[in-house]
């Protein structure tokens, strides 16, 4: 007999599934809104002057934990600012094994390395997979992320003082009105510019809060 | 080890010693099987349909994680470990990170140890409703209710994951964790997207009961299934639900605070039977829970710096010759250790050696105690109910 | 001669007809379980996807044939064609309407039971030809739940013969006509018949709660695990023909066949539009519940169907002797 009740109870549910929406968003045609940070693919940015940005400097190269970036570099005289500096000479990032960390754009001093919000498109071949340095230029184009290696640093940095900001021990998500789809606006500087001492006021109230 | 346990070595399971006449059938289960979770195959002996003997047979999925954060310097190794155990892979970063930190002794700011509490609490909402998903798929198939269970649970488990994206980027490969604290900071308005979907699951978190673990079905599959006693599971190193399940209070949430446990309080939920029903109870007992401890530490979350140490800048950029750490947290499924010893690497900038103790492993080490005795469709619902990530087990 | 034509006719007609209908009937499930999963289900193929059934059969027909080293080849050919057969031989005698009928037996309901119970003979063919331990698991399955569930199917039919008195299927429709439905009628009894009758069906046709000779989870596909192509689409077929037709029969003897409620608009639309819900119920309990342990649904099967519809059977002779008379 509780067979039979609770086998009801579980038609009941999956009933009422039948009027919810379906959840599946088909892919190719329908694509799902990608969130600021979205990590997929790369791209090698120019500066305002057209100027590269990379000027290989191996950082990236070296923290790489799937050791898939290669490059080679010349120094030559920069035709905008006239200073010596390093120009790529060659620079692939072998797709075929990223796990997408992250640390190579946020090692970068230049900015210059920067992820896509568009996934790289798959391939026939290995070598599809391998973004050159033309591929990783021409990617500048697509939309990109909103991480830069400064940007991530800054957001790791400990909390400047603010004097301006002093007298808002607030905890910073719930006051910020951002619609909640658009998690972070790109340009969104790290959050949480609060003073040091609120480390220590800030959660006073909110461990009594919590039952 | 014990009467109801004799375990696999003992007389009763020598197969030499087993009638001659008995027709036994020797059936492997897996590795490539619907519902071994990933590769791993049991060598079953079969009696009819009843299990005499069972032979686990792991390492299918080895893909030489510990040699490779050898190889791999302190900065280099977290975003390593995303892939061991892939149901959840914010609380192996943590793991990891937390072990490194205490080698290095980097201090990790309070903001961050309430993240890692919030997103490690999250990870173990997803990975039990995970969990609640495919056991119900090993007990109903691919093709009936189980999928629509699994497929609920999926759904929501999404909705967690697309919280972590708003957060890191990334739906799996993390990698937001870093020695001394955390890569990302919480964006503006992820709280608020945060109470919307625990509220989504919290509402329809009666609807998986009904179907599932509420269900009679269910509860005649799994009462008195692969019962794991307390003396058993506290001598093969047990950890986690199925450790509670077995009626052992233990919970290094609450027993061995880290992260930001010390200052929120933990319902450590336990049962007594140790069958497959009670790790079933333990675990969406849990599921609540955590979503309990979500909400508080949202609340509580406190300002300041989310990084101790420096942003990583170069691969050696943490150095030590000297020293050895272990640090345990409570992953959703069990006690996952880290070991590291100082020292390897290019002057002390990697670990020498790095043990990662993984609870599933463990937790695999019971089926030959467990599973003889049973029929071929109990071994499916009690490998189900231990929870086992092969990737974890592997490594 | 007359009568070997119109057999031939009619005959053809059930095959296309139901071969059809078992294709939308998947195309249907398909849809059905999609939306209670809060999935889509197939809408590429034709709109809605309609033509997705068609595709299926395309995709099997091109699949590679392979046999299991060490396969009885001549029982691996036949268990899926004879699995078809039978299920389709059983939809002969089920009447539709008063005239859509293939053959009016005095015993159709005998010859319904009958062939359901040779079901269980290709089925364990299939199983034991695959020299495929999951599969010969499965064949064993089959054999211990076919015969069990077959007890309370024939006792719950049974229940159905003594009340009308005729074991012919139209018999049966004609005298719910008169009498009114026997799921309804002696109120109480027929109902529970009912649902003991839709419980073995279940069974018989391997499907979720009752569906252990091929229990994906442990069993790989059970007795379908080594068939490729259009072997296991018939194997496949066969079993949604099965549950087709069990709930055709289902409808005949327990919701009244052609007969509208209240005797509106009675034919054909009727019988169809009862077997198309009693089918897509069935899919939706299949997509609702988890499943039995083969001890359990032995268990289940003999201590409580058995009896309970032996019960039934008693009352039944006693209302047909003190009440109908
Ligand atoms: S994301 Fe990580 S793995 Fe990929 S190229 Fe950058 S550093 Fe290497
Ligand atoms: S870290 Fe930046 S500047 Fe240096 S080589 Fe890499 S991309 Fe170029």
């Amino acid at each position: 007999m509780g067979y039979l009740l609770d086998s009801i109870r579980a038609l009941g549910v999956t009933a009422k599934n039948i009027g919810r929406k379906p959840v599946t968003v088909q892919f190719p045609k329908v694509i799902r809104e990608r969130q600021e940070r979205y990590r997929t693919s790369f791209a090698l940015l120019k500066d305002e002057q057209g100027e590269e940005r990379c000027v290989g400097c191996l950082a990236c190269e070296r923290i790489c934990p799937s050791q898939i970036i290669h490059m080679s570099s010349t120094k030559k005289e920069s035709p905008v600012t006239g200073k010596k500096r390093g120009y790529l000479d060659d620079f692939t990032l072998d797709m075929t094994a990223c796990i997408f960390c992250e640390l190579c754009v946020q090692v970068c001093p230049f900015d210059a390395i920067v992820m896509l919000k568009v996934p790289h498109e798959p391939g026939y071949v290995r070598e599809d997979l391998v973004l050159t340095m033309a591929k990783l230029y021409e990617n500048a184009e697509k939309p990109l992320t909103w991480g830069n290696g400064t940007k991530l640093m800054e957001m790791q940095e400990p909390p400047k003082p603010a004097p301006a900001q002093a007298a808002a021990p607030v905890p910073a998500p719930a006051a910020a009105p951002v619609p909640a789809a658009v998690p972070v606006p790109a340009a969104a500087p790290a959050p949480a510019p609060v003073p040091v001492p609120a480390s220590a006021a800030a959660a006073e109230p909110a461990k009594t809060e919590a039952p | 080890m014990n009467a109801r346990h004799p375990g696999p070595t003992s007389d009763r399971y020598r197969l030499e010693q087993m009638d001659a006449d008995a027709d036994l059938m020797v059936l492997n289960f897996g590795p490539q099987h619907p519902s071994t979770h990933g590769v791993f195959r049991i060598k079953l002996i079969l009696d009819g349909e009843v299990v005499v003997r069972a032979i686990p047979y792991a390492g299918y999925l080895h893909r030489g994680v510990e040699k490779l954060l050898e190889r791999l310097t302190f900065a280099q190794g977290v975003p390593i470990v995303d892939k061991n155990d892939y149901v959840a892979p914010m609380t192996n970063e943590q793991a990891l990170v937390m072990a490194f930190e205490k080698l290095l002794k980097i201090e990790v700011p309070r903001r961050a140890r309430w993240m890692r509490t919030i997103f490690a609490e999250l990870q173990r909402i997803a990975s039990h409703m995970l969990w609640l998903g495919t056991f119900a798929l090993d007990m109903g198939g691919a093709l009936g209710g189980g999928s629509g269970v699994f497929i609920y649970t999926f759904r929501e488990r999404d909705y967690i994951l697309d919280l972590f994206e708003m957060v890191t980027g990334g739906r799996f490969h993390y990698n937001t964790h870093t020695i001394g604290g955390n890569r990302h900071d919480i964006p503006p308005g992820w709280d608020r997207e945060v109470t919307k979907v625990l509220d989504l699951i919290e509402s329809r978190l009666p609807e998986y009961e009904a179907m599932s673990s509420n269900n009679a079905i269910f509860v005649a599959r799994t009462k008195g299934v692969g019962v794991i006693d307390k003396e058993l599971a506290l001598g093969l190193g047990l950890t986690g639900p199925i450790l509670r399940a077995s009626g052992v209070d233990f919970d290094l949430r609450r027993d061995a605070p880290y992260h930001a446990y010390d200052e929120l309080k933990v319902n450590v939920a336990t049962a007594t039977a140790g069958d497959c029903q009670a790790r079933a109870q333990v675990r969406v007992a849990e599921l609540r829970d955590s979503i309990r401890l979500v909400r508080q530490g949202l609340a509580g979350l406190p300002e300041g710096g989310i990084n101790g140490g420096k942003p990583i800048k170069m691969p050696q950029q943490f150095k030590t010759m000297t020293g050895q750490a272990y640090v345990g947290i409570d992953t959703p499924r069990g006690e996952l250790g880290t070991f590291v010893v100082a020292g390897g690497g290019d002057k002390g900038t990697a670990p020498y050696r790095c043990k990662i103790r993984a609870p599933s492993l463990h937790a695999l080490s019971a089926l030959p105690w467990i599973l003889p005795g049973h029929t071929v469709s109990d071994v499916v619902v009690i490998l189900g109910s231990l929870d086992p990530i092969m990737g974890e087990v592997d490594r | 001669m007359q009568g070997l034509l119109r057999g031939l006719v009619y005959g053809g007609l059930i095959i296309t007809v139901l071969m059809t209908a078992t294709a939308w009937g998947m195309w249907l499930e398909r849809k059905l379980a999609a939306r209670m999963q809060s999935r889509i289900g197939p809408n590429v193929v034709g709109k809605f996807g309609l033509l997705q059934p068609v595709a299926d059969l395309m995709k099997l027909l091109q699949k590679e044939e392979i046999y299991p080293i060490g396969a009885d080849r001549l029982l691996f050919d036949l268990a899926p064609f004879l699995v078809t057969t039978f299920a389709i031989a059983t939809a002969a005698v089920v009447p539709f309407s008063a005239e859509a009928v293939g053959a009016d037996l005095d015993v159709g309901l005998l010859w319904v039971l009958a062939l359901g119970g040779l079901m269980v003979i290709p089925v364990w063919m299939a199983g034991w030809a695959s020299n495929n331990k999951f599969a010969l698991i499965g064949g064993m399955r089959a054999v211990a739940q076919s015969i069990s569930y077959g007890v309370p199917l024939v006792l719950t039919s049974l229940v159905a013969v003594v009340f009308t008195g005729t074991m012919s299927l139209s018999g049966i429709v004609k005298f719910q006509i008169e009498h009114g439905w026997l799921a309804l009628w002696p109120p109480g009894p027929g109902v529970v018949a009912f649902v003991l009758f839709y419980m073995a069906l279940l069974a018989e046709s391997n499907r979720i709660p009752f569906d252990i000779p091929e229990a994906e989870s442990e069993l790989v596909a059970g007795i379908t695990t080594e068939y490729t192509g259009m072997k296991f689409g018939l194997l496949y077929v066969g079993e949604y023909v099965h549950t087709m037709v069990g709930s055709a029969i289902a409808a005949v003897i327990f919701l009244g066949g052609w007969d509208g409620p209240f005797h509106i608009a009675s034919g054909l639309h009727w019988m169809v539009i009862k077997t198309v819900a009693l089918f897509a119920s069935v899919y939706w309990v299949r997509w609702s519940l988890l499943r039995f342990r083969s001890d359990q649904l032995m268990r289940l099967c003999w201590l409580y169907l058995v009896p309970v519809s032996l019960g039934l059977v008693v009352f039944a002779a006693l209302w047909r002797h003190f009440v109908l008379r």
